[in-house]
């Protein structure tokens, strides 16, 4: 109950403080490992975003946008992961790949894995260079054991 | 316009801003449909105008109860700015006097206010936004362009520089606008397309819906307090 209130008071006093500075920006790769012992070699990045998007699609986006939304709240999770690890939002990352998995929409060749991982990148500028930073490795899920529905 | 038409017309905002967001969750996992398929009854009840007070009081708890689900907001700040309507609406409803509906209300108003010039202000302090590379570095590398072809804009400094600028200043000057009501729909307009193209470029759908449900507190807000102090001053 206190948690719950202490999460509602920024909703009534907030703070709109939008983009006030352009943190690093976190990305979420996977890797699917036949066995728990498995070192992962090919890293995906989860959801890559299309090379362009049409204006009519940015324009259904308007209503209808779960999968946008569901992504957005992923790196949410993943900012909260690197800021205070917590199981809450690792579980929130990995059941949302998982479904994806068993939905084959991961496009990364491997249909008989039995095990997921995610790490999280955080890409910033330094200078005039973009600069890439592993910050978090999940731990191995077995696929079978997560109930996604 | 009268605090009974704003009221009004933020249900039916709100109920169908809500409404679009439940049933963006309707496919994803069966505990997120036993959440908000509920929500989805409810904002249409909103709409409908059907017992409004009793409605808004459950709409608050569902937040509540989302946010609790998620351990935070789902869609960062229009998920707390869909509070913060649905609360000041529920207060409003609840209200003994008229009085007191006016300053839940007026509240909202106040906020909806901040929210732009709270936002116009922590840029213009912040040297990177001045000289355009926070919004450069928004295309460059943020999560939120939707596709890659929307990141070449970070190679174009001199068009973000002078839409960093004209987002401040319009930011900033959006409380001026309340000085007269035709100047306060102009800045809503400009404020509205603002989220339109937040929606388009980076995907912010619900920002767009939710900032919208709060315009009628404003429209109410300016009608209500702006002959009060010109008739103080004259």
């Amino acid at each position: 109950m206190l948690q719950t209130l202490k999460l509602f008071l920024p909703a009534l006093l907030p703070s709109w403080r939008f983009f006030d500075v352009i943190a690093p920006s976190p990305r979420i790769q996977f890797t699917l490992l036949n066995t728990e012992n498995e070192n992962p070699t090919k890293w995906s990045e989860f959801r890559p975003r299309p090379e362009f998007l049409p204006f009519i699609t940015m324009l259904k986006r308007l209503l209808w946008n779960p999968q946008w939304n569901e992504s957005l709240f992923m790196v949410s999770c993943a900012e909260r992961l690197i800021e205070h690890p917590n199981r809450h939002s690792e579980e929130e990352i990995l059941k949302r790949i998982i479904r994806e998995y068993k939905k084959n929409n991961l496009n990364q060749g491997n249909l008989t894995a039995s095990y997921l991982q995610f790490r999280l990148i955080l890409i910033q500028r330094q200078d005039n260079q973009l600069e890439q930073t592993i910050v978090f490795h999940s731990r191995i899920q077995p696929l079978h054991r997560q109930n996604v529905q | 316009m009268t605090l009974e038409t704003a009221l009004r017309l933020t249900e039916i905002i709100t109920g169908f801003a809500f409404a679009q967001q439940s049933i963006e969750h309707l496919t994803s996992f069966r505990s997120e449909r036993l959440l908000f398929f509920p929500r989805l009854i409810l904002s249409l009840l909103l709409i409908i105008g059907f017992q409004a007070k009793w409605i808004t009081a459950l709409l608050v708890l569902s937040g509540l109860a989302i946010l609790k689900y998620f351990q935070g907001p789902y869609n960062g700040g229009a998920d707390r700015m869909s509070l913060l309507i649905i609360f000041c609406l529920s207060l409003a409803l609840f209200a003994p006097t008229p009085y007191w509906q006016e300053v839940a209300l007026g509240y909202l108003a106040l906020q909806l206010l901040l929210s732009y010039f709270i936002s116009g202000w922590v840029k213009i302090v912040n040297p990177d936004w001045r000289s355009g590379r926070a919004l450069s570095d928004v295309f460059l590398f943020s999560a939120y362009p939707v596709s890659d072809s929307l990141r070449l804009w970070a190679n174009s400094p001199r068009l973000l520089l002078f839409m960093s600028w004209a987002v401040m200043i319009f930011e900033l000057l959006f409380p001026l606008s309340l000085l007269s009501e035709t100047g306060l729909y102009i800045a809503l307009f400009i404020a509205a397309s603002f989220h339109f193209s937040n929606a388009c470029f980076f995907g912010l759908n619900r920002f767009f819906w939710i900032w919208i449900a709060a315009y009628p507190a404003l429209l109410w807000f300016q009608s209500r307090i702006f002959p009060l102090l010109l008739n103080n001053i004259l």
